[in-house]
């Protein structure tokens, strides 16, 4: 009966004290309260699910007979049910709840709509379910994070098109006539997804391209899903939290406009690369190597501005758990831009095509830099929203050491092991089983690293059951709990 | 910048440019295409996949073997020609008439596009995908029993019966038959080859060296 009460109290709270100056924030995350919960909710949950399919996965890799007696958890199920709902459950959660969060606070303005937003989002993860029963079921289409049967496709678009509306909408009624490079990146990640997801959708299974083409269709749409959604997503969070975390306004902010466009031009095209040699024009990937490296300027740019706006409070690293995830977020971002832009060199890819490699950029890419950004902006939105204090530093601490363990783990075993593999592969005519042999202490390494993963996901799960059932201490039924950072953003620009 | 329609107009520029340079135009370059008649075969190539291959191209499709496995030969890179998986470079041609593209692109397995050329044994695939290590040992290709029905042997064995090495065997009295999924599948696998050229597909040297020797001698 308690913890009923703890939830409705963390779900309507009353608070006392001097609200002047807090009166507009406290509206504002009174009327994003509930969808903005139902989002973090549906990430951590599908964390821990993407972390278990991980993990099934990789202990399939060196002992095949694990669960091969079960149909629906073959490797080529549990695989693509791995990497869809880490990249729709996990991170569009995550990165939609931080995008919903920035939209409303720099927009400045209540615009409402929380039960369309709410609708919203369970019809998302309603999709991303139904998605996963099709491909336990048998349905699944062999493309990349496109394995979702046909029936779910219009269930996640219509979801999406609310979530995009509700931030147009708030986009618009915003106070300030300015704009922060946050809601730039935001609005651009909404658009672009829209476009490439219909895209892909009319050319692989509406009106499906002959089977050369699909392919080039697919690595596009993949490539295009972190470069020009999640990343950006993860870029607008950086952008907002750095000056909010450190008390300082990013160095280098003039140049954001330079790095906003440049990064869309040049990723929108950087996909393509590794389709080399393969069964479609040649011009084509040579195009790809290309935009992959007119990413150095972006990359650059922001590397610049990220890190040294944290080295110039390095201190604070020390006292905040959220500056800390981003400081691991923006290292993370450029190894994986290192292995995207040097990986796509004819040379690297002539030992790396079709090996592991790629996967381990990619985790190293989803889990690391988008993973880490997110986990850490969730952890500076929760007791804001709730006006609550995170219920243990401990458990923080433990899902932070356990998430990087984790990365280090997955990613020296695939990046590494994915490097031998090629090198076998491409490289010689070895025999297939002497391939296995050698990648087994990779594959070995890989296994723990998604228990790491696994742990700092539960961890995450229970920071949030936490500090939604905690009971409210006198302190936290205080407005003064928060002590809101300056508003460095339009000062900045 | 400060304006949402800028924005808005901006990446959609440059999400429209990317999907035309890249799939609309390679989509008029070779997504077009139709079969060739081979006048050494008679017959116009590639031929579509039919009967209980064509149930066996969705089994591969459900299962997910695109996971592991490739089927895409390449001749500038890589190892394929020397691996034996292939003859020639792969093109756009030889997919024509797949609805959904098994290309693939990662490689945990052997590439399958000529596997029905390398492994023409039926029986050596249906016992391959009820346990791999009866005949590749050490490899980390998953078994597939749920592909096979264990049933007790009534009078004589059935004539499908998989002829299982005794470790591997489920026990005495006992006999393992594939599902018609298991059947459909072998057959796809033996239909997976290459076996007609293209004009537009490159050869490795090293055929073309063993070509060119054969015409000649021919000549003379």
């Amino acid at each position: 009966m308690n913890l009923i009460g703890n939830i409705c109290s963390s779900l309507f709270t009353d608070l006392s004290g001097d609200s002047k100056s807090r009166e507009g924030v406290r509206g504002i995350d009174a009327s994003i309260r509930f969808p903005l919960l139902t989002l973090i909710k549906s990430a951590f949950i599908w964390l821990i699910v993407a972390t278990v399919f991980g993990l099934i996965a990789s202990i399939k890799l060196h002992s095949p007979g694990f669960l091969a007696d079960c149909s629906v958890l073959t490797y080529g199920k549990v695989d693509p049910i791995f990497w869809n709902t880490l990249v729709y459950g996990w991170l569009f959660n995550a990165g939609l709840a931080c995008a919903v969060f920035l939209l409303s606070r720099l927009g400045g303005n209540n615009v409402g709509l929380g039960v369309f937003l709410t609708i919203s989002v369970s019809l998302w993860n309603t999709g991303v379910l139904a998605g996963i029963i099709g491909i336990m079921w048998g349905e699944q289409l062999p493309f990349e994070w496109l394995e979702f049967p046909a029936f779910a496709a219009p269930i996640l678009f219509l979801a999406f098109l609310g979530i995009g509306t509700w931030s147009l909408l708030t986009f618009r009624s915003r106070i300030h006539r300015s704009s922060y490079a946050s809601q730039w990146w935001i609005l651009a990640s909404i658009f672009s997804f829209s476009w490439i997801y219909t895209a892909a959708q009319v050319m692989l299974v509406c009106m499906p391209a002959q089977g050369a083409i699909q392919t080039l269709v697919n690595s596009w749409y993949v490539e295009n899903v972190f470069g020009l959604f999640i990343a950006p997503l993860a870029f607008a969070t950086l952008y907002y939290l750095l000056p909010k975390t450190l008390g300082t306004a990013v160095v280098g902010y003039k140049y954001s406009g330079w790095a906003f466009w440049s990064w869309f031009l040049f990723a929108s095209f950087s996909g393509i690369a590794d389709l080399a040699n393969g069964p479609i024009p040649a011009w084509v990937s040579s195009l790809g190597v290309i935009a992959t490296f007119g990413l150095l300027i972006p990359t650059t740019t922001m590397s610049i501005q990220f890190l040294s706006s944290l080295f110039s409070r390095f201190s604070v690293i020390w006292d905040s758990a959220t500056a800390r995830y981003l400081l691991v977020g923006c290292i993370t971002f450029l190894l994986v831009m290192y292995h995207k832009i040097f990986g796509a060199l004819r040379g690297s890819l002539d030992t790396t095509q079709f090996s592991l490699y790629d996967s381990g950029v990619t985790q190293l890419a989803l889990f690391g830099f988008a993973g880490m950004t997110f986990t850490g902006a969730i952890y500076f939105i929760l007791p804001r929203l709730l006006n609550k204090e995170l219920p243990s530093t401990s458990l923080i601490d433990l899902q932070f050491w356990s998430h990087l363990m984790g990365l280090i783990l997955v990613s020296i075993g695939l990046i590494s092991g994915g490097t031998q593999q090629g090198e076998l592969m491409n490289g010689s005519t070895a025999e297939a089983l002497v391939v296995v042999k050698t990648m087994q202490s990779s594959f070995y390494l890989t296994t723990i690293g998604m228990v790491f993963f696994l742990i700092g996901a539960v961890a995450s799960g229970a920071t949030y059951i936490g500090i939604m059932l905690s009971t409210r201490t006198p302190e936290e039924t205080e407005t003064s709990l928060i002590k809101e950072a300056p508003e460095l953003e339009y000062s900045a620009s | 910048m400060n304006r949402g329609p800028f924005i808005f107009l901006g990446v959609f520029l440059i999400v429209a440019t990317s999907w035309t340079f890249v799939l609309f135009k390679s989509n008029q370059e070779v997504g077009q295409l139709s079969a060739v008649l081979d006048e050494d075969l008679g017959k116009y190539v590639p031929g579509k996949t039919i009967g209980a291959a064509a149930h066996g191209k969705e089994v591969y499709q459900e299962l997910g073997c695109i996971a592991c496995h490739t089927q895409q030969v390449r001749v500038a890179s890589g190892m394929d020609i020397a691996r034996g998986w292939g003859e020639r470079q792969s093109v756009a041609r030889d997919y024509i008439n797949d609805e959904r593209s098994l290309i693939g692109n990662v490689r945990i397995g052997p590439d399958l596009s000529n596997v029905g050329a390398r492994q023409l044994d039926r029986n050596w695939h249906l016992l391959h995908f009820y346990n791999p290590q009866i005949n590749s040992q050490g490899t980390n290709m998953p078994p597939y029993p749920f592909l096979y029905e264990v049933r007790e042997v009534v009078g004589e064995a059935s004539a499908n019966a998989l002829d299982l090495p005794e470790e591997f065997s489920p026990g005495e009295g006992l006999e393992v038959i594939p599902t018609r999924k298991a059947e459909s599948l072998a057959s796809y696998m033996l239909s997976l080859k290459v076996d007609y050229d293209l004009k537009e597909a490159p050869k490795s040297n090293e055929t073309m060296a063993e070509e060119l020797a054969v015409a000649l001698e021919n000549a003379q």
